[in-house]
């Protein structure tokens, strides 16, 4: 039975016997089980996944290239999503930059006194992720006498705020005017808008997290997992580049409130904050406070200005 | 063997006994840290809201045409009087402003006065906060003092201006202090408190 084959003396003789025995007929079933086990747990997740691409948003054009009548599709199409998912009618527009307005934010540190409402305000304004949580805004205390970040502390949980001998310095979105984070974009999902705004189209994103890395003042923020936002707090008046519920693997970030402020309104953090540290305001309008505050204020920073972003966000001081 | 171990763990993934019932318990925070309202109401609030003035009505017990007499103790610190006792008189950074007719009319408890001498009512009392602090007055005039609400574009809207004493006690104007916000959840660790430790002697 076992005679050599002076030919194929390396292969085993069973081999070229007999295509089929005992033996090679378990080792291929149990790769082939194996196998299809493996790939059914892979395509687990995909059982799973709620928000399946609908032919629609898959085919969606990038924002740039949307005509009026696209774009009121797509809002119609995030309006019926939005109200599937929460069981509320949102109110989505898609606000477009005014002429001759260009954004500026200047937060008093001398005011400020780090009681985080405007942490909270954002987050109820802009539907952010209330589990994991999602904040725009950190607010950082520093010892009086130093702006050293790298001893900054955001988790402090005094009894009182302001406490004795510390000051609070908000960061956010700086909405640079030489914004790293849009260089990085792979596929333009991130980008400046006239007004100066830099803008994410959550339905462009492909979550790679660039942007995050690049950004120097931490203020993207990345959803991990499908945001969790009750519905009581989902805040219906949406706009397509702003507060509009964001999707499990996107990118978001501040948007100075675009669905307020586009309208002529003061972001949220703004109206919230009880000290009155924040101003706002269009910096082309010479008489806007932001104007007059970059004209009389002791403006010291713009937050590491040394990185060459311009940002369009300054910390200033009274006196 | 292996087959059935991966068929089994197959089996696993698929019914997936063991997965963990989706979090439902969503964080929220307190919605007085969402409040938008100024820490203080004003006299003027209280008239526009057509609220119960009887505290400031000073001749149900004041007699009129006779000034109160002030009373200091021996540091020469204002002594205020028993039946007020919700005031409490901490006005400038070493007590200087401790005379009642610094502000209020001596001759008409129910006015204010400037030191320039001018009538105001008690429901208009940025001019009289204004007569002495007049950078910040000129902040509040241009919108960059204080709190504001509204439109930042005037042409679309009205700009709300919250007045002095919106949020500060006018007896006693120091901002006070409050609890914040809880902090962010995800990063609530215990790390060294660097900055204490600094400054700590």
């Amino acid at each position: 039975m076992r005679k050599p084959n002076p030919d194929m003396s390396a292969l085993p003789a069973t081999a070229t016997e007999k295509s089929v025995n005992r033996r090679s007929f378990l080792r291929t079933s149990a790769v082939l089980t194996t196998g299809l086990a493996a790939l059914a747990a892979s395509l687990k997740p995909l059982m799973e996944m709620e928000d399946f691409p609908t032919a629609e948003r898959f085919l969606q054009k990038y924002y740039k290239e949307m005509t009026p009548d696209d774009m009121a599709k797509v809002l119609k199409r995030i309006s019926t999503e939005v109200e599937q998912q929460y069981g509320l009618r949102p109110h989505v527009r898609d606000y477009k930059p005014m002429d001759g307005v260009e954004f500026v934010y200047c937060l008093n540190l001398t005011r400020c006194i780090g009681c985080r409402k405007c942490v909270h305000a954002c987050v109820a304004e802009n539907n952010q992720s209330r589990t994991p949580e999602i904040q725009y805004i950190r607010v950082l205390k520093m010892p009086h006498g130093s702006l050293d970040i790298e001893k900054a502390e955001h988790n402090y949980d005094a009894e009182q705020v302001p406490e004795k001998g510390f000051f609070y310095m908000p960061v956010q979105c700086q909405q640079c005017k030489n914004p790293p984070c849009v260089k990085v974009c792979p596929v333009h999902a991130t980008w400046q808008e006239t007004d100066g705004i830099t803008v994410i189209d959550y339905d462009w994103c492909i979550g790679c997290r660039y942007c995050e890395a690049a950004c120097p003042y931490w203020a993207r923020r990345f959803n991990f997992t499908k945001p969790a936002i009750p519905k009581e707090r989902l805040n219906p008046e949406m706009s397509y580049l702003g507060n509009r519920p964001r999707r499990q693997g996107v990118m978001e970030k501040c948007h100075f409130c675009i669905q307020r402020t586009r309208q002529g309104k003061y972001p949220a953090c703004l109206e919230v904050c009880p000290a009155g540290a924040r101003k706002f305001g269009n910096v082309l309008d010479p008489n806007s406070e932001v104007s007059y505050i970059l004209r009389t204020k002791r403006v010291f920073i713009q937050l590491k200005e040394e990185m060459g972003t311009s940002p369009r966000f300054f910390y200033y001081f009274d006196v | 063997m292996l087959t059935v171990t991966f068929a089994g763990l197959a089996a696993a993934f698929l019914t997936n006994p063991s997965a963990l019932p989706r979090k439902q318990n969503i964080s929220l925070v307190d919605t007085n840290f969402l409040d938008r309202a100024t820490a203080r109401r004003s006299y003027a609030d209280l008239v526009a809201a057509n609220e119960d003035l009887s505290d400031f009505d000073c001749y149900a017990c004041h007699e009129k045409g006779k000034p109160p007499q002030l009373r200091f103790d021996t540091n020469q610190n204002l002594i205020v009087p028993k039946e007020h006792p919700d005031i409490v008189m901490h006005h400038g950074s070493h007590e200087r402003n401790n005379n009642c007719y610094n502000c209020h009319n001596e001759s008409n408890l129910e006015l204010f006065q400037t030191k320039d001498k001018r009538e105001l009512k008690l429901s208009d009392s940025v001019p009289l906060c204004g007569s002495c602090h007049g950078p910040t007055y000129r902040d509040w005039e241009a919108g960059v003092h204080g709190r504001t609400s509204g439109y930042w574009n005037r042409s679309l809207g009205a700009i709300d201006r919250k007045r002095c004493v919106n949020c500060h006690n006018p007896h006693s104007p120091k901002f006070p202090g409050r609890k914040p916000a809880p902090g962010p959840h995800p990063l609530r660790v215990t790390t060294p408190d660097v900055a204490h430790a600094e400054t700590q002697p």
